[in-house]
C-alpha cells in the first residue's frame, strides 16, 4: 500500500520534471547585449586608483566654490574703540591707527 | 598550452589582454551559461547577477584554464559553482516560503499545453527552494538538465556516490513536498 503510494508519487514527480523540461527558462531579456555589460564590469574592476580622483573632482570643485564665496563675503569687524581693538587682538591695526592719528 | 577546441585562439588572445577576444567568448557562451543559471535564479535581475559573476570569475581565472578539456566544460563547471554559492547564500532567506502553490493541479503532460508546463516549473521551483543547496543543485542538473551522474560528478567535483545519495534524498524530499506531507 505504502509502496504503491510511493510509486504514484514517483510518477507524479517525473511528470513535473518532464513538464518543467518542456518549459525552458526565458533568458532572452538578459541575453540581449549581455557581453557589453560584462565587459563594462570587467573594465570597471580594472580602473586604476587615480580614476577615483576624477570621480571626486565635482566634490572638490564645489568645495572650492564654497570656500571662495565664504572668503569673499568674510569681512572682519574693525571697531573704532582702541581698547576693543586691542582686546580683540587687532593690536597692529590699533597701533597703526594711533600712529597715523586716525 | 593545448586547447583542443575552437575557442583556443580566443582564450589565448584574452589571456594576452585582448578584450575583443573575451567579448567574443562571452557572446559565444552566454546562452549556455544563462540557460543553466536560469534554473537557479528567482528573477531576471538575479539571472543577470549570476551570469555576470560567472563570466567575471572566468575572466579572473582564465590563466588557470589548462586546456586539456574543451573550454565549454570548464565554463559549465564555473557556472555550477557560482550557482551553488548563490544557493548557499540564499538558503536562510527562503525558509518561510508558503507551500500553498504546491496544491495546484498540474495538467496531464500528454495534453501538451503551455501553461501547465509553466505551472509545473513554478511548483518545482517552490518545492526545490526548500531543499538543501547540495540536493537542489544535484536534482536540477540531474532531472532538469538531463545530465548523467558522471557529468554531475564532474561539474560539482563530488564523487558519483555522493551525487547519487544527494539525488535520492532530493527526490524523497520533493515527493514529500509535492505530495503534501512535509515532515519538517
Amino acid at each position: 500500500m505504502n509502496d504503491k503510494r510511493h510509486d504514484r508519487r514517483d510518477v507524479e514527480l517525473d511528470r513535473y520534471f518532464a513538464l518543467a523540461r518542456q518549459a525552458p527558462p526565458d533568458i532572452s531579456g538578459v541575453e540581449r547585449n549581455f557581453e557589453t555589460r560584462v565587459m563594462a564590469r570587467i573594465r570597471e574592476g580594472r580602473e586604476p586608483w587615480y580614476a577615483w580622483a576624477w570621480r571626486l573632482a565635482p566634490f572638490f570643485l564645489a568645495l572650492t566654490i564654497l570656500l571662495s564665496g565664504w572668503s569673499l563675503s568674510y569681512s572682519p569687524v574693525h571697531p573704532a574703540d582702541p581698547v576693543t581693538m586691542l582686546a580683540s587682538g587687532t593690536q597692529e591695526v590699533a597701533l597703526l591707527d594711533n600712529l597715523t592719528g586716525e | 598550452m593545448a586547447v583542443p577546441d575552437e575557442d583556443a585562439d580566443l582564450v589565448r588572445a584574452a589571456i594576452g589582454g585582448d578584450d575583443a577576444a573575451f567579448t567574443e567568448l562571452v557572446r559565444r557562451h552566454k546562452g549556455t551559461v544563462l540557460r543553466s543559471a536560469a534554473r537557479f535564479a528567482r528573477n531576471p535581475a538575479e539571472l543577470e547577477d549570476l551570469g555576470q559573476e560567472t563570466f567575471l570569475r572566468i575572466y579572473r581565472d582564465l590563466r588557470s584554464f589548462r586546456g586539456d578539456a574543451p573550454f565549454g566544460h570548464w565554463l559549465s563547471r564555473i557556472t555550477v559553482h557560482v550557482c551553488y554559492d548563490a544557493l548557499r547564500k540564499r538558503r536562510r532567506e527562503e525558509k518561510d516560503i508558503s507551500l500553498e502553490v504546491l496544491a495546484a493541479p498540474v495538467a496531464d503532460p500528454s495534453a501538451g499545453n503551455g501553461p501547465s508546463a509553466q505551472l509545473a516549473r513554478m511548483i518545482l521551483d517552490q518545492a526545490m527552494s526548500r531543499l538543501k543547496p547540495e540536493d537542489r543543485l544535484v536534482i536540477t542538473l540531474f532531472e532538469l538538465e538531463d545530465r548523467s551522474v558522471r557529468e554531475v560528478a564532474e561539474l560539482t567535483g563530488w564523487s558519483e556516490t555522493r551525487v547519487k545519495v544527494r539525488a535520492f534524498r532530493a527526490r524523497q524530499a520533493l515527493k514529500r513536498l509535492i505530495g503534501g506531507d512535509d515532515e519538517r
